[in-house]
């Protein structure tokens, strides 16, 4: 950010550019115009690409299919297969089971190493640089990992907790506890750093006045730094439900979504690749795009619309 | 923009404490001593979790056969570099080649585009921003998984299920949200009055943009640049589906490593993977180590801003 500062020189630079200043200031575009022209390719390119998909699995999940062949108009009809299937609730359950709890873990876990990382004096830069590690290994490699460490060979953490052969994630109800494992040891640094960057912008002089009122350690916490780091909070969380509520690469590596860990993302998939299905595999992505975008929204509104859309926006 | 700039902040609350603590002498100046290396020790918990998952990679890479690869014992040898050899004996190299083509493209196509909108946003006056940064906003809670059997369905149509296209347009659209929110931080950040001058001495709004404002933002550009690359490098739902097979063609870094097989059917080839894994991790630790600061302000001018 100190980049600012140097500033002034290429300003001064600017106008005696070639080609002659005011030949230039005919020709080229105006304030307006050219706003238009920057945003087109962007807004075209969601458009098409995100919008659009979108828009046409819902006409797609109107349709009945075998195998990629269309065999008629089904309306409604792949919708409520899916309703009514077992095993979309199964997904839709694990998960809710794996966001709450890999979320919660996550940001307690993050807000503990934000606050140390804010204290302490020695050895800050080195470990703000090891946090980005985590982030940066992609999840099929921390999936792999895991895998490993948690798997009956070479039972590393077996061996570690003492537990013998005890099969993590080859028996019902045991595997979720790996995966949402997983994804605490590669997020939770993620959602420290977004934290420590809330910790940061609070000024040290409220604490100064709150000890001068004799407020204890708890006390400074709860009502001082709480409060203040809110809208950094929830942004993380914000950030971290929706991420989490499309999880697939770690159940779909650690256990292929076996043993209750089939996610939404997963079993969307299924019905592409799998055992093709196109009308309703597009019932199922549109159902999932509702709940997540509409989760997402919920939150956005949470935070309200002053903080996401920023200062900017009032022009 | 004040969140974003955290080193100096930080520097001034801190010798603030230190002089604080001075002043108090004495007995509570001994404890808060002991306090400071108790909560350097803490962090040293903080840099076990990070690491050491690591470290146990790369010593399992090294291990050669099986009476040493299934112990649990990290020390127990023999040692050498065979999964190693392994590893590039299953076309390593050309997954590493698509994941290096298909990141690259995605990270140039969305700094292009997204440097323009952000720009378009922070300082141009255009109609409908709320609506527009709403629609952004959208697009970035927009769940992948979604875009799956419609997108699948085109481009089996299209022919670009196993191409390079079929992967980075998809990407592009994903990360052009987040681009544009890190960039138009980056660009509000920038003084107005540089934008006058050059206008001032002549400049058209794009000359002003392209010859003053660009430059400026470099740091911001290639913070941008970082994240986009190792988010479109890493991802693995739309790789696996779109091109899943044949490093020849297109199948990605993830995709090969969630699927390497190896010589026992059912059984997964640890050394391999985790020798793969280790030589994709080593260069992405690196950049991480190296330019920790602009990818810590972008991910926090990204989120910041929502």
């Amino acid at each position: 950010m100190a980049d600012t500062q140097i500033a002034p020189e290429p300003g001064t630079r600017a106008g005696a550019g070639p080609g002659g200043p005011r030949a230039a200031r005919r020709k080229g575009l105006s304030e307006r115009a050219l706003a238009r022209v920057f945003v087109a390719p962007s807004v075209l390119l969601m458009a098409l690409v995100a919008l659009f998909p979108v828009i046409w699995a819902i006409v797609i999940s109107l349709f009945l299919y075998t195998r990629r062949q269309q065999t008629g108009f089904g309306g409604l009809e792949n919708y409520t297969d899916a309703l009514t299937s077992g095993r979309f609730w199964d997904s839709v359950w694990f998960t809710f089971v794996f966001t709450v709890s890999s979320v919660t873990f996550e940001f307690l876990i993050g807000l503990g190493f934000a606050l140390l990382m804010n204290q302490a004096f020695r050895g800050r830069g080195i470990t703000r640089a090891a946090i980005l590690v985590p982030w940066v290994i992609p999840t099929v490699i921390a999936a792999q990992m895991w895998f490993f460490m948690f798997n009956v060979t070479p039972g590393f953490i077996n061996n570690l907790l003492g537990l013998g052969n005890f099969n993590w994630l080859g028996q019902p109800g045991w595997p979720i506890f790996a995966v949402v494992f997983a994804d605490v040891w590669k997020t939770a640094p993620f959602v420290a750093l977004l934290l420590l960057a809330g910790l940061q912008t609070i000024p040290g002089d409220v604490y100064e006045s709150a000890r001068v009122d004799n407020a204890g350690m708890f006390q400074r916490f709860w009502f001082i730094t709480m409060p203040l780091l809110k809208p950094a909070i929830l942004v993380a969380l914000l950030f971290r439900t929706v991420d989490a509520l499309r999880v697939y690469d770690l159940p779909a590596v650690m256990t292929q979504g076996a043993f209750g860990t089939e996610s939404l993302a997963i079993l969307v998939r299924e019905f592409v690749v799998r055992t093709p299905n196109p009308g309703f595999g597009a019932a199922l992505s549109t159902l999932t795009f509702i709940l997540v975008l509409g989760i997402g929204m919920i939150f956005v509104t949470l935070l309200g619309r002053d903080l996401v859309i920023g200062t900017e926006g009032e022009e | 923009m004040s969140d974003t700039a955290p080193a100096p902040v930080e520097e001034v609350t801190r010798r603030g404490q230190a002089r604080k603590n001075r002043r108090q002498g004495g007995v509570v100046e001994q404890r808060s001593t002991l306090q400071v290396w108790g909560k350097s020790a803490l962090l040293g918990v903080i840099l076990l979790w990070c690491l050491f998952p690591f470290f146990w990679l790369i010593m399992t890479s090294l291990k050669m056969g099986d009476r040493a690869l299934n112990s649990p014992n990290l020390f127990q040898g023999p040692f050498g570099l065979q999964n190693y050899e392994a590893v590039f004996g299953q076309n390593f190299h050309l997954n590493l080649r698509n994941s290096f083509v298909i990141a690259g493209a995605t990270t140039i196509i969305c700094i292009v585009v997204g440097s323009l909108t952000a720009y378009a946003i922070a300082r141009l006056p255009l109609k409908r921003k709320i609506l527009l940064l709403s629609g952004v906003l959208a697009v970035s809670l927009f769940p992948p998984v979604a875009l799956v059997p419609p997108l699948y369905e085109l481009w089996r149509n299209l022919g670009l299920l196993n191409t390079w296209e079929g992967l980075y347009i998809p990407y592009t659209a994903f990360t052009l949200p987040l681009t544009i929110f890190i960039l138009m931080t980056f660009y509000a950040s920038i003084p107005k009055d540089l934008e006058e001058a050059a206008r001032v001495d002549g400049a058209t709004p794009f000359q002003a943009f392209l010859r003053v404002i660009l430059p400026l933002a470099a740091p911001g550009v290639f913070a941008a640049a970082i994240i986009i690359f190792v988010l479109s490098w890493n991802e693995f739902l739309l790789a696996n589906t779109f091109a899943p097979r044949n490093a020849e063609i297109a199948q990605t870094v993830p995709v090969a490593i969630a699927a390497f097989t190896g010589a026992v059917p059912f059984q997964r080839p640890i050394g391999t993977i985790t020798a793969a894994c280790v030589i994709v991790t080593i260069p992405m630790i690196i950049i991480a180590l190296i330019f920790q600061k602009r990818i810590v302000a972008g991910l926090t001018a990204g989120s910041v801003k929502g």
